[in-house]
Formats: structure tokens, C-alpha cells, sequence
């Protein structure tokens, strides 16, 4: 308790020390708004229930950024080629991740990865829109499913 | 270098004068949606190109502003289209 | 040196947000388009604001600016998902090359 207190108290100063742009004249209202927000994210999120993994969180977002490179060359290269580059199509796959906040990350982060749209997602399938269905589209939905997965620390 | 930040702001704008006519006009209902899509990435493009050319450093807070405003609308957004998913069985 | 590299990458980053609104006048239907704008403005933004941070008279600054990312990449994935499904649900159907 005391140390995700201090923690979460840390993580919000530096968030203040940033918004103010690294002067200091503010800190007494910073120091109330610091400590309503700790109390508010202890409140929130008692500690000892965090979902996620922190050697996971920063694998997922090393796996998100570089696929979202990707994902903005591959469709910037394809909007200058016109829609001649386009083989679009709807595919449904199986979902792996359990439900619940994995899946919900899963279906929204897919619009940020190369090819891949989320569409539509029940209680066994995940519909998907495609830009070019010749690319490894689910091979790359299943990694995302991997990454997501470590996550949560769910990982197989 | 100023002139340069102050050209790709003017590119941006015009930019997004020009996307947010296409999808106002968009063969369906649902291009008219693409337009919340372009105020969150464009806009804030804008207005943190705009801080330092018009010496006003403000503008980034209201960057911010509009991209938490932004996020907290796409998540509920999209929440709810995940919640009526779960709801519905068709 | 970083001025130079700053200066890149506005440029960059102009031409992604070029290469979304090329996307948006030329792909053919709204689930396409939601691919170009979604990926390639997040692209554009995230250089332009690394391009700008890099001028940043303090850290502090620039991390503010950095801030902004990942806000707006959660607010295209979000509003990318609520839109495709909204089109699906509308019996929006997606367009198809024609296939020899």
C-alpha cells in the first residue's frame, strides 16, 4: 500500500511537473491536484489488482509502435498507388484472447496495424476488414493477440 | 525555421479543408463520421504547429486538452459499439 | 544537427498527413479510407511532434508534447472501431476489386 502510493504519487508529480512545464511557482495547487489524483487512482484501482505486467506493457508498446510504422508506410505507399493497390475484403477469424478488456484492446488496436481494420466482435469471432487480403493479415492479428496476451499475463 | 513550422501548419490546415469536404460528401452516412477521425489527429497537428509560431505556448495545452477530449470520446465510442456487440445476439 | 533533423522530420510528417488525405479522396469506400486516415494522420502527427519537441527550450516541454501521442492514437483506434462497425451495421458493404 505504502509503496504504490508513493509510486502512483511519483507518476502523477512528474505528469504535473511536465503540464507546467518544468516551473515550480504552481506546486502548491500541483501538490493538492498530485495527491487528489493518487487518492482518486488508489480509490479507482486499489493496488495488488493491476491487470497488466509491466516487462509485458513495455513489449506490447515496442510490438504497437514499430507496427504502427509500419502500418502508416505501408498504407501511405498505397494511397499514392490509388485504388489499383487495393484487394479489400472482410475476413472472420476466431478469437484467442478471453473476453473482457483484452479483446476490446484487441479489436481497437487492429486499426492501428499494417492492413488490418476491427470490424465486428462476438462472443467466439472477430470480423476484420482488410486492405490488401494477399498480405499475412492473420498471421499479423495473432501476434497482436501474443503481444496482448502478455499483456494481461496471460500468456500461453 | 520558423517559416518552415509556420508552411507545414498552412499545409496541415489545407489538408484538413480538403478532407473534411471529402467526407462531408462521402457517397455514405458513415463518411460523414471520418470527420471525428481528422479534428483529433489534424487539429492537433495545427494548433502545436501554430504554439510556436504565434509565441504563444498555450496553444499546446489546448492540444492537449482537445486530444484527452478526444481519447475519452473515441474510448467511450467505442465502447459502446463493443458493448451493444456483446449485448445483441444476431 | 538537430535543427536539420527536426526540420526532416515536419516534413515527414506533412507528408503523411499528404499521403491520409490522398487515401481519403482516393480509396473507394469508408472502411478504406478509416485505414489511410486512422494510420497514416497518427503517423504524420507523431513526427510533427517529435519534430517540435526536439526544438523544445526545455524537457519538460517536450515531453508535454509527446504527451499528445499516445492520446490521439487511442482516440483514432477508438473512433476507427466505432465507425467501421457503425458502416457494418448500416449494411454498408465494403468495395471489391474486380478480379480477372
Amino acid at each position: 500500500m505504502i509503496r504504490s502510493t508513493f509510486l502512483r504519487g511519483l507518476a502523477f508529480g512528474l505528469l504535473w511537473w511536465i503540464l507546467a512545464e518544468g516551473r515550480l511557482d504552481g506546486w502548491l495547487l500541483g501538490g493538492v491536484a498530485v495527491a487528489a489524483a493518487t487518492w482518486t487512482s488508489l480509490k479507482l484501482q486499489p493496488p495488488g489488482k493491476l491487470p497488466m505486467r509491466l516487462a509485458g506493457l513495455v513489449r506490447f508498446l515496442r510490438f504497437f509502435l514499430w507496427n504502427s510504422l509500419r502500418g502508416g508506410f505501408q498504407v501511405a505507399a498505397m494511397a499514392l498507388r490509388g485504388r489499383a493497390a487495393l484487394r479489400p475484403g472482410i475476413i472472420e477469424l476466431r478469437v484467442m484472447l478471453p473476453p473482457g478488456e483484452a479483446r476490446i484492446l484487441l479489436v481497437n488496436a487492429l486499426g492501428l496495424m499494417p492492413g488490418t481494420l476491427g470490424v465486428d466482435l462476438n462472443d467466439t469471432s472477430l470480423r476484420l476488414h482488410v486492405l490488401d487480403d494477399s498480405l499475412p493479415v492473420v498471421a499479423e492479428t495473432r501476434a497482436l493477440e501474443t503481444s496482448i496476451a502478455g499483456l494481461f499475463g496471460e500468456a500461453p | 525555421m520558423t517559416t518552415l513550422v509556420l508552411a507545414v501548419a498552412l499545409f496541415l490546415l489545407a489538408n484538413l479543408a480538403v478532407a473534411l469536404i471529402a467526407a462531408a460528401r462521402g457517397p455514405t452516412a458513415a463518411d460523414g463520421m471520418l470527420v471525428a477521425l481528422l479534428i483529433g489527429t489534424t487539429g492537433t497537428g495545427i494548433l502545436v504547429l501554430l504554439a510556436p509560431v504565434m509565441h504563444l505556448p498555450a496553444l499546446v495545452d489546448v492540444a492537449l486538452v482537445l486530444a484527452l477530449l478526444a481519447a475519452i470520446g473515441g474510448i467511450a465510442f467505442a465502447k459502446r459499439a463493443w458493448q451493444r456487440t456483446e449485448g445483441e445476439h444476431d | 544537427m538537430i535543427e536539420w533533423l527536426s526540420m526532416a522530420l515536419l516534413l515527414v510528417g506533412a507528408f503523411f498527413f499528404f499521403a491520409g488525405t490522398v487515401g481519403l479522396l482516393r480509396f473507394p469506400d469508408v472502411y478504406s479510407r478509416l485505414h489511410a486516415l486512422a494510420k497514416a494522420d497518427n503517423l504524420g502527427l507523431g513526427c510533427v511532434l517529435l519534430g517540435l519537441a526536439l526544438q523544445a527550450e526545455s524537457i519538460a516541454v517536450a515531453l508535454k508534447l509527446l504527451l499528445i501521442w499516445p492520446l490521439v492514437m487511442a482516440a483514432s483506434a477508438g473512433i476507427s472501431f466505432a465507425i467501421a462497425r457503425r458502416a457494418d451495421r448500416l449494411g454498408i458493404t465494403p468495395w471489391r476489386q474486380e478480379r480477372p
